[in-house]
């Protein structure tokens, strides 16, 4: 039972992070339909970023400032910067192809990925760094019940998944701008006539789904300590299988999607294999498709003669 | 001349363009040589490469292996993709699995299985079959199962079988599979006690395959299989409706793309004598990508220069003094292509000179440092070029890294401006370029050579999206 | 004679709309039937159950042979050939190739004849070609000689439609439904369009079912017409009996506001 517990807290905590990638992968597929496959690298960036904030402040054992105020500024930092570099790519990448044929995009987005990664091979070598987080925040401030840990760090991530999930649901169902964003994933050039400001809404569904994935990678680092240029790949395939598991283009989708590829695999890996789970997560993926194409929370496309 | 009507004058007004200049007597000679003569043509420079330049040179037999090996795989792909217009980005999968195939059967993989003892060491001859075969078999079957989806479905369950077939070299029965240790050992070409055991030999192999390939390839395009490949990609309903099975030649083209695969895989895995996982990664998928949409999707002729290019790119960046030339030469192109009229390239050009000269006088004469430092390109670019660029002595790294970014950056901004401001931003753009590169990207040939090719794939996809020799497609969504 | 395509009792629903209620409907050797009718009757849903892109209930009935629930490719291999309304055309294909790959069914080459051109192969190239110019001669000059080598995409609407009629007569069909044949035509070519349909016939000894907007060229043409309008069948007759049919005009004009007030 103890096993039973940590496990599905571990999966819970994972699959908030896989959400908040796939988030972003569900939003720019509905406003663009594009399978935007440099996403997992911008949450790698995020990751990094959060790295350096953490040696700017002093390194992980010697930190000048108060702990929470580091989490806060790595994350908005992380945040930032990650949103506006995929509002950047988007700019210079994706605008131009807007009408090109739809195979365009994609490699275009294969071609991204290949820079992110390797811009920060280059920048910052291919070692693995360390956030070393525990050296900050003790495991002696987990949590203990009947012999289940947990972190504080879990505790951190699921609470900051879950506020930025409940606002991004506000974000879309409340304000003008989640209006615009859901006209354009419906329909661009009707958006367009309408008087939406179609580039912009595009650009503010690449910032907010970047900074998203910026956010998960500094999360991320806190959890799992080891950071390299290409956790980003791995990363970003699972997320989007979860946005796909989910629907691909559903919000809800997308965050139920990313518990379930978490859940799953960290059952797989306590219960079946750890060498398995990915390919248990890969098979969950193949499989839905085939039973659901259009995801648990997704609707099926209309065919037009 | 016999008069024309409107309508045929309208149509041939594209003919009538471009025929003076260089443009117009390219044109002419394309016209004139037929496919068979240009295939003549690929075989005869094949010829000439192997038997002239290699010349022992084990690299550069290795060079022309893996060109023709990228050929073969992007000629694959361009069943799938570019005839079919199936988006298929599993298809590494199945040039693992022949490398696979090729590599059980001919090796002592199977050597802790009872029965099996010593492994079986099935010469080539029927191995590859058995591998090709089963891989035509197990394409089917994905196939089968894959094609119920369409469009983007069918590309991510693509996606993640390509990327459960790595999972699965490397975790699955690491016995048999040699997990991550990747199986090695394997037997190489042979029949009876004729064995082929240099890289130029897999390459003679390599071309023989290639040349043949592109034949039968090309035959099958202009046949009522190739057209209904065609079709389907341009309007699956209306192929439906026109007596084409939609699914069945769907299915076709993904297992004939499989076979393409596995061939290559045969082959890349005798010349290797060992197979790993990672040989079969995504980086090597996109690579694939990269050739068939830079030489252009839907055309043999286009696979195949893009095998040639991405890989002849790749090999010259990962020597100092070839790459030099690759991003010198790039530069100028595109500059000599982009700045018109004449008199601006000029400007633009002694500009970039003075420029250069102008800031490595001025920093030169603050800090006698921060030039002291000698430009990464080998040759005679090194000597020319230690007046011009600013390299300081000690710490290239930070330097570089900070240039890396200050390049890119300024590329995003000169992209963004337009006329004169675009002219006269470019100068400074180009001089941090090149300092960036002699002082930061000849250091880490192999990180420059995945950048240079991501870069590569954008400015296609925004310049010319039907690639070198494709032809522009209209799509109706 | 039976009738050589004959629709029974066909009714056909997307959720809880009602596409075709309950249709019956027969169209006779060498006979040129319209189906007229406002927009959203049903028009075309009648020829997508024909060509088998959708399933409906009753029976339609080719020569005979049941054919609801056979796949639209084995529908045209069967004899029934169509066009479509909003042009689908091959665009990347050549002229020829577009119709070339329309004989798809009629071939039974494999790829590996193909590409080793056995004798087979051959055989039915050099048949194909022969097909794909004898149908384009059938349109006169508009499709011939340099158009052969010319993509799609480049033709006028017009010959786009004659394109696509080419196309549906190289599958070897008997029947051809056509879908608005001269929408968006300038009166000479209406006009032209009228007359191909009567040579189609006469010439070729098609059968054809025509959904068509142009009371001229329906006038034209037909050997009986058919009302729809709601999914359901007004009237069936003569031209000039199904156009005075009060049903139909209150279908196309609506009623008579002075009536109404009655």
């Amino acid at each position: 039972m103890q096993i039973f517990i940590q496990t599905l807290v571990t999966g819970i905590v994972t699959g908030c992070l896989y959400a908040l990638i796939a988030l972003g992968y569900s939003m720019v597929y509905g406003v663009l339909k594009l399978l935007n496959f440099a996403h997992g690298d911008l949450y790698m960036v995020g990751a990094f970023i959060g790295y350096f904030a953490i040696q700017w402040f002093g390194g992980s054992t010697s930190l000048i400032i108060p702990v929470p105020l580091l989490l806060i500024f790595m994350m908005i930092v992380a945040g930032l910067g990650v949103g506006l570099l995929g509002v950047a790519i988007e700019r210079f990448a994706y605008r131009p192809l807007r009408n090109a044929p739809r195979i365009a995009p994609l490699i275009t987005a294969l071609g991204v990925s290949f820079i992110l990664e390797d811009s920060v091979l280059l920048l910052f070598g291919g070692f693995t760094k360390n956030y070393n987080a525990p050296a900050f925040l003790p495991f002696s401030q987990s949590i203990h019940i009947d012999g289940v840990n947990i972190d504080s760090v879990q505790l951190i991530i699921v609470g900051v998944s879950l506020v930025m999930m409940f606002g991004l649901r506000e974000l879309v169902n409340r304000t003008v701008f989640g209006k615009s964003m859901r006209a354009v994933a419906s329909d661009r050039e009707a958006a367009e006539m309408l008087g939406i400001n179609v580039d912009r809404t595009i650009a503010m569904t690449f910032f907010i789904g970047s900074a998203m994935a910026g956010v998960a990678g500094v999360m991320s680092g806190l959890a799992f300590g080891q950071i390299s240029n290409i956790i980003g790949f791995l990363a970003g395939l699972k997320a989007f299988t979860a946005a796909v598991v989910g629907g691909i283009g559903s919000l809800p989708g997308a965050m139920i999607g990313g518990l379930v590829i978490g859940l799953c695999e960290s059952f797989s890996s306590s219960y079946i294999s750890s060498q398995y789970s990915d390919l248990i997560v890969f098979a969950i993926l193949i499989v839905t498709m085939l039973i659901r194409p259009q995801g648990i929370f997704g609707r099926p496309p209309l065919q037009k003669v | 001349m016999t008069p024309i009507g409107v309508d045929e004058w309208v149509a041939r007004s594209g003919d009538r363009r471009d025929q003076s200049g260089w443009r117009g007597r390219l044109g002419y000679l394309d016209a004139r040589v037929g496919w068979w003569q240009r295939l003549f043509l690929v075989g005869l420079a094949a010829f000439v490469y192997g038997q002239f330049v290699v010349g022992g040179n084990v690299n550069y037999a290795q060079t022309g292996f893996n060109v023709l090996l990228y050929a073969i795989l992007a000629l694959g792909l361009n069943i799938v993709v570019g005839w079919a217009g199936l988006l298929d980005l599993g298809y590494i999968a199945f040039f693992g699995a022949g490398a696979y195939g090729y590599a059980l059967f001919s090796s002592h993989a199977f050597g802790n299985l009872p029965l099996a003892s010593g492994g079986v060491m099935l010469p080539a001859i029927a191995s590859i079959p058995i591998a090709v075969a089963g891989v035509a078999i197990l394409g089917v079957l994905i196939g089968l199962v894959a094609l119920r989806l369409s469009g983007d479905y069918f590309a991510i369950v693509t996606l993640f079988v390509g990327q459960a077939f790595a999972e699965a070299a490397n975790n699955v029965a690491p016995g048999t599979l040699g997990g991550a240790n990747g199986l090695f050992g394997l037997q190489g070409f042979h029949v009876g006690s004729a064995a082929i055991g240099s890289t130029l030999g897999y390459y003679w192999v390599a071309v023989i395959v290639l040349v043949v390939l592109m034949g039968l390839l090309h035959l099958l395009d202009s046949s009522r299989t190739g057209r209904a490949w065609r079709a389907v990609r341009d309007d699956s309903l209306a192929a439906s409706a026109m007596t084409i099975p939609v699914n069945k030649v769907k299915v076709m083209a993904f297992a004939f793309g499989a076979v393409v695969a596995a061939l290559a895989g045969t082959i890349f895995a005798a010349q290797q004598s060992s197979v790993f996982s990672t040989n079969f990664s995504a980086q090597t998928l996109i690579l694939i990508y990269a050739c068939l949409v830079l030489g252009g999707a839907g055309s043999i002729g286009g696979a195949v220069l893009g095998g040639v290019v991405v890989t002849v790119a790749q090999q010259l960046l990962s020597s100092p003094i070839d790459s030099a030339y690759l991003f010198y030469g790039i530069l100028v192109i595109v500059l000599v292509t982009r700045v018109r009229p004449w008199r601006y390239l000029a400007a633009v050009l002694a500009a970039i000179v003075a420029f250069g000269v102008a800031a490595h006088a001025i920093v030169g004469a603050i800090s006698h440092r921060a030039i002291a430092g000698s430009p990464g390109s080998a040759g005679w670019f090194s000597t020319a070029l230690r007046h011009y660029v600013i390299v300081p002595r000690g710490e290239p790294l930070t330097y570089g890294n900070i240039l890396y970014i200050a390049a890119i950056v300024m590329v995003i901004v000169v992209v963004q401006l337009k006329g004169i401001r675009r002219l006269i931003a470019v100068v400074p753009t180009v001089y941090v370029g090149i300092c960036c590169w002699e002082a930061r990207l000849t250091l880490d040939p192999g990180i420059t050579a995945q950048i240079m090719i991501g870069a590569i794939l954008i400015v296609t996809m925004a310049a010319r999206p039907e690639g070198l020799l494709g032809t522009r497609r209209v799509e109706v969504v | 004679m039976a009738p050589l395509l004959e629709l029974e009792q066909v009714s056909l629903s997307f959720g809880g709309l009602r596409a075709l209620h309950a249709l019956d409907l027969h169209v006779g050797e060498r006979e040129v039937v319209s189906v007229i009718g406002p927009n959203g009757a049903g028009k075309s849903t009648v020829f997508n159950v024909i060509t088998g892109i959708y399933s409906p209930g009753g029976d339609i009935r080719f020569d005979g042979q049941s054919i609801v629930g056979h796949r639209p490719h084995a529908i045209t291999r069967l004899g029934i050939a169509r066009t479509f309304q909003s042009l689908r055309l091959f665009l990347n294909m050549t002229v020829k190739e577009n119709v070339k790959t329309a004989t798809y069914g009629r071939t039974r080459a494999s790829p590996a004849e193909s590409m080793l051109r056995l004798p087979r192969a051959r055989r039915e190239e050099v048949e194909v070609e022969a097909i794909a110019e004898d149908v384009l001669s059938f349109f006169g000059q508009r499709l011939l000689g340099y158009r052969f080598n010319q993509p799609a995409y480049v033709l006028s609407y017009a010959n786009r439609r004659r394109l696509e009629i080419a196309r549906a007569m190289a599958t070897g069909a008997r029947m051809l439904l056509l879908d608005e044949p001269a929408a968006g035509m300038n009166p000479n070519e209406t006009h032209e369009i009228t007359e191909l349909i009567a040579r189609l016939r006469d010439e070729r000894g098609y059968t054809i079912l025509v959904i068509e907007h142009d009371m001229h060229v329906v006038e034209g043409i037909s050997d009986r017409v058919v009302a729809l309008d709601h999914g359901e069948k007004l009237t069936e007759g003569s031209f000039h009996e199904v156009a005075n049919h009060p049903e139909v005009v209150e279908a196309y004009l609506g009623r008579n506001p002075e009536e109404l007030q009655q």
